[in-house]
């Protein structure tokens, strides 16, 4: 369609005071030859949004609104699917932080005019991918988070089948004989309520169980993954559109603890078997059959401890406590200890600690266990209680040992891969724990970068701890309970239900051809100009959420479903065959083409900065709207992700006469902010590169540079562009400029 | 060394004794944090109750004498472990079922009272004589009020001023009172906070049973560990009279207009909140407007005040007991309101006045301030 472009200027909120907008009108109508440019003293009033509408009404479908943020007022600027709407920020980065009437802030506006209009010329509105959807919702584990994420989705008016590879659903907490209290006062054991949700769970008509079944392949992508299943011998295949990953623990084995004496004495036994045990109703000493008197409670039997588990798996402290109760229940007299590293009873828990240490048998001692050893039918337990600062020692019957969870994602053994390395050696490596085939099997996707979701170190899934919980880095597969990270009952149905809306709000955004989580407006997705392809895999190993598939000549297939539209396998192309409808290499080319670069001797060097949408750019907003002044000869090109940043954009620039390039992300490492997970880790690895080879080309490497921020941190944004522009000014002008 | 073994049955006796609530202690250490012990020399209440806790008391551990009972810990305790009663409970473990050395003075004093009613030693008849020039009035059935002396003022005879001030008021306003003087005895709360039960019971029955047959309704007490025990102990032994503290009576006068300032005492005075009347009672406005209503009275605060004083160092019988010089918080109290420059540190109670006249004299500062109950200033003000 042919493009009709409408410039729309508007002087109101400071705008008019700061520039000469007769003159930036001018740019559009002398410079870019458009016909129609009008400015407005007040253009998200009713007669300026009047003034667009009428326009639009007559033909325009490419409207550059020069006003505020494209951040705000997005709902007066909006015109429909099928109008393009370029904005171009006169307020918040031009008006509110730089000199009004100043040369230098009448050329950034004009600058960032002209950007917009470049941007505006090769934009389309996307049109959605659109594909018949099943909106139906795979639970995989038939423990109490998957019965619970079941249930929700059921509730909620959705189809689901749920997956449990043992012949009954229920998992671990089937096995208890009661859980600690989750209702005030919180001081008595409550019965798990399982064989009610069960029944709940198989009366529901929208819910499919599964039982005795596994999962021998997920093919496709999110709204149409085809399952098959393997149910006593049987083959099933499901139509599915979203997927709960709830595969729940396994215990940490505490014969690796040799201290502890477990494997070593008979009546050094785990919780779990205490659990067993105790379900089957008396507490007794696996040794002589005899009911016990006196137990000693070991907490952390391997947790917060480097050599084991590194981390607190979260029931441990309440489960003792809770087994004590058992204890002092069956025997009045009985005598129980518990051995603590640090109690963890977190909220109204605390009652119930509290409740158990009224308990007359029960007695707790911070200390660290010393040894264990077994003399005359008892065991005896020493342990240094730091609290009095010297050895305590009891003879008991029993001695239970918490152990931790670990995650079911978490392999057994590290899966190890053969490579060539580059002398040619073949040499048997183990696979990273970031990677899809670094998990014990459980979904046996047919993706490209693994069967399994990415974990991270613990083996738990790559599903961020605080802005994407439940999310992984498969998109439409999310993560709940103990999988997740180590959590009791209460906290696994509260992740149950979390993943459930995920696996809910995933199918119907798919529907709409929108985005999940975090660009969910975004209807566009990437299109592979494939004639220009070679192969080189970079877009297939890059993406952080395994879009690309691959056919057997190693050409990529994607599946728009699966894609978050961060854009890092367009800045991934090396041959830049990439683009998205209003997101593209050329697009943003064009932006930087169009950068009025003045004379070195004007001594007005330019510095293009890519700022990532999510953080950096919200917060360079902020720092607009706390009226922060910065330097005036920065160029802002808000990019969806520093991941998408194609480094043919640094050496457009730098051919231009560029005098520098400064991007600015989020943080990468363990504890990542990155919304595209891996987007700004790539980016700092590529841009080392381009710096190496910068200094090869004899240029200082000084003139790229990579930050990272997070959203709050906007009073840093223009000290970064101040020091920088510092550092330009000592480096030179770019010696491209003249040629 | 060979490990310590936990041992049930002793944590067993020490809850049936009343300590209960160690069981909840969760070893936070807000206890040591906050003791005034350790302001002057280790001691650690938390260290103590996990010990209690494990049943690993050291029973000849000459610490378990330490506490003055002044509450501040079990204030803060974020359990609610009630640490005195814990404390009581060992003390009375060794008190009564003889298992460890009581400390001598102690066992003096408590002697003294179980004989004659009073720690001193004094003659039982010898009670009422502090009142002899005075023209009070034997407690007679149908008098209003009994005015029950704390044995300090009743026999110390520095401390002795404290009933005559309280006397002098009572007689200028014209209160209908009267002394029981011989047919009282020891209030005898110290003795139960030093372990002593069984005498603690005796005494309590005996004043119970000396009051009811004398027909008394209200006591006026001058010490906040009577009004404590009066209060809060005998009313479970069948006591049926009501108590007030002299603060809540002159508070009370003042603002019936009945008792009239015609004087002015122009002096910065300090008060100090006396741990049994404030902690434990609550009672910490009265003896404040009290003080704020003499004329001239500049009233001053010390940085910890209320809630959060700093004990003198007298109660759960430490009174009776010798405090090494260098060990006694008091002296600190002491210095930092003669440092805040005041000229009175008004008391409310008689066991503060004896520590810090003690404190007066070790520390060499009699001539810098004055140490006085409230009680007397009053009277100097009519």
């Amino acid at each position: 369609m042919a493009k009709k472009l409408g410039v729309y200027i508007c002087g109101g909120c400071g705008i008019s005071d700061a520039l000469d907008v007769d003159k930036l009108c001018g740019v559009a109508t002398k410079e870019f030859k458009v016909e129609n440019c009008k400015s407005h003293p007040f253009l998200c009033g009713e007669e300026g949004a009047k003034l667009i509408a009428q326009d639009i009404q007559e033909g325009t479908n490419t409207a550059v609104i020069a006003a505020c943020s494209p951040r705000a007022k997005m709902d007066v600027f909006n015109y429909g699917p099928s109008v393009y709407v370029e904005r171009v920020s006169l307020r918040e980065q031009v008006a509110w932080v730089h000199p009004p009437k100043d040369e230098d802030t009448q050329m950034l506006a004009e600058d960032y005019l002209r950007m917009g209009l470049a941007r505006a010329q090769k934009a389309e509105p996307p049109e959605p991918f659109s594909e018949t959807i099943d909106k139906t919702i795979l639970v995989v584990g038939g423990g109490i988070a998957g019965m619970t994420s079941a249930l929700e989705a059921a509730k909620a008016g959705y189809n689901v089948c749920l997956v449990e590879k043992e012949p009954s659903l229920g998992g671990w907490i089937a096995k208890l004989r009661k859980q600690y209290p989750k209702h005030p006062p919180y001081r008595e054991l409550e019965d798990t309520g399982i064989d009610a949700c069960i029944k709940e769970l198989e009366g529901n008509s929208k819910i499919k169980v599964f039982t005795g079944a596994e999962i021998e392949k997920i093919e496709g992508a999110p709204g149409m993954y085809n399952v098959s299943l393997r149910q006593k011998g049987a083959a099933t295949s499901l139509k599915i559109g979203s997927i709960v990953q709830a595969t729940g623990f396994k215990p940490y084995d505490p014969g690796k603890l040799e201290y502890l004496g477990y494997g070593k004495y008979k009546d050094v036994i785990t919780n779990v078997q205490m659990e067993e045990m105790a379900q089957k109703g008396k507490i007794t000493r696996p040794s002589d059959g005899q009911e016990v008197s006196s137990v000693a409670f070991i907490q952390c039997a391997g947790q917060r401890d480097p050599a084991h588990l590194a981390y607190c798996s979260a029931f441990c402290c309440m489960t003792s406590l809770k087994q004590a109760l058992y204890v002092t229940g069956q025997n009045p007299d009985a005598q129980v200890y518990i051995f603590y590293k640090d109690m963890r009873t977190p909220g109204q828990y605390e009652d119930f600690y509290k409740r158990v240490q009224e308990e007359p048998g029960v007695f707790l001692a911070k200390g660290d266990v010393k040894g264990i050893s077994e003399e005359g039918g008892k065991v005896t337990v020493e342990v240094y209680d730091v609290l009095l600062g010297e050895n305590i020692a009891v003879n008991v019957d029993l001695v239970v040992l918490a152990a931790g969870i670990v995650s079911n994602s978490m392999p057994e053994v590290a899966p190890k891969v053969e490579a060539v390395t580059p002398d040619g050696e073949k040499k048997v490596t183990e696979i990273v724990s970031d990677s899809g085939r670094y998990a014990t099997p459980a979904l046996h996707l047919q993706y490209r970068q693994g069967p399994e979701i990415p974990t991270l170190k613990y083996g738990f899934p790559d599903s961020h701890f605080i802005c994407f919980p439940y999310e992984t880095r498969r998109t439409g597969i999310y993560a709940a309970g103990c999988v997740r990270q180590p959590e009791d009952i209460a906290a696994s149905m509260d992740d149950a239900a979390g993943a459930a809306l995920k696996a809910i709000q995933c199918v119907e955004q798919t529907a709409r051809g929108q985005a999940v989580h975090p660009r969910t407006w975004d209807k566009s997705y990437p299109s592979l100009f494939m004639q220009r392809c070679t192969q080189c895999k970079r877009c297939t190993e890059e993406c952080p959420f395994g879009m690309y598939n691959e056919d057997d000549k190693f050409n990529p297939l994607p599946n728009p479903t699966r894609c978050r539209r961060c854009g890092i396998c367009m800045g991934s192309c090396p041959e830049r065959i990439i683009s998205f409808k209003d997101y593209s290499v050329d697009i943003i080319s064009s932006m930087l083409k169009v950068i009025q670069v003045p004379e070195p001797d004007e001594e007005k060097p330019r510095v293009v900065a890519f700022l990532c949408e999510n953080d950096a750019y919200p917060a360079l907003d902020m720092a607009g709207i706390n009226r922060i002044t910065y330097n005036p000869f920065i160029r802002v090109i808000p990019v969806r992700c520093l991941g998408s940043v194609n480094i043919v954009w640094i050496a457009d620039s730098l051919s231009k006469g560029i005098d520098g390039i400064l991007m600015i992300g989020c943080k990468h490492g363990d504890d990542y902010q990155c919304h595209f997970v891996k987007g700004s880790e790539l980016a700092s690895t590529r841009m080392g590169k381009v710096q190496e080879t910068l200094q090869r080309l004899v240029l200082e490497s000084e003139r790229i540079r990579v930050e990272e921020i997070s959203i709050s941190e906007f009073k840093k944004i223009p000290q970064i562009f101040d020091e920088f522009m510092e550092k330009i000014k000592s480096v030179g002008p770019n010696p491209y400029k003249e040629m | 060394m060979s490990p310590a073994v936990p041992d049930k049955e002793t944590v067993d006796i020490i809850r049936e004794m009343g300590g209960g609530t160690l069981k909840i202690c969760y070893q936070c250490g807000t206890c040591t944090g906050t003791c005034p012990w350790n302001l002057v020399r280790t001691f650690l209440p938390r260290r103590m109750m996990h010990r209690a806790q494990l049943g690993l008391i050291d029973f000849g551990d000459k610490d378990i004498w330490t506490c003055a009972t002044c509450g501040a810990c079990a204030v803060r305790c974020p359990r609610g472990v009630e640490m005195i009663d814990v404390i009581r409970a060992m003390r009375k473990v060794i008190a009564e079922m003889g298992v460890a050395k009581v400390p001598d003075s102690l066992r003096v004093s408590v002697k003294n009272i179980s004989y004659v009613g009073n720690p001193q030693g004094e003659p039982e008849k010898e009670r009422g004589s502090w009142a002899q020039d005075l023209g009070v009035k034997p407690f007679a059935p149908g008098t209003e009020l009994l005015y029950y002396t704390c044995c300090i003022p009743a026999f110390d005879a520095k401390v002795r001023r404290i009933a005559r001030a309280t006397v002098g008021i009572l007689n200028k306003v014209g209160i209908d009172y009267g002394v029981l003087g011989a047919k009282e005895r020891c209030c005898g709360e110290s003795v139960r906070k030093s372990g002593n039960e069984t005498i603690f019971q005796e005494l309590a029955k005996g004043n119970i049973q000396a009051f009811a047959e004398s027909g008394v309704k209200r006591v006026v007490v001058n010490s906040p560990h009577c009004y404590h025990t009066f209060k809060k102990e005998y009313p479970e032994l069948g006591a049926e009279f009501e108590v007030i503290h002299l603060s809540q009576l002159l508070d009370q006068l003042i603002r019936e207009g009945k008792l009239k300032f015609s004087k002015e005492i122009k002096k910065k005075v300090i008060y100090h909140d006396p741990c049994y009347l404030g902690r434990h009672n609550e009672i910490y406005d009265e003896p404040r407007r009290v003080l704020q209503a003499i004329p001239g009275v500049q009233l001053m605060e010390f940085q910890s005040s209320r809630k959060s004083s700093v004990c003198c160092g007298g109660g759960g019988g430490r009174v009776w007991m010798e405090t090494p010089k260098e060990e006694r918080f008091c002296d600190l109290r002491l210095k930092e309101a003669i440092d805040a420059g005041a000229d009175v540190l008004a008391v409310a109670c008689p066991y503060c006045m004896l520590m810090f006249d003690d404190s007066l004299l070790s520390i060499g500062k009699e001539s810098t301030i004055e140490i006085k109950d409230i009680s007397e200033l009053v009277l100097e003000a009519l």
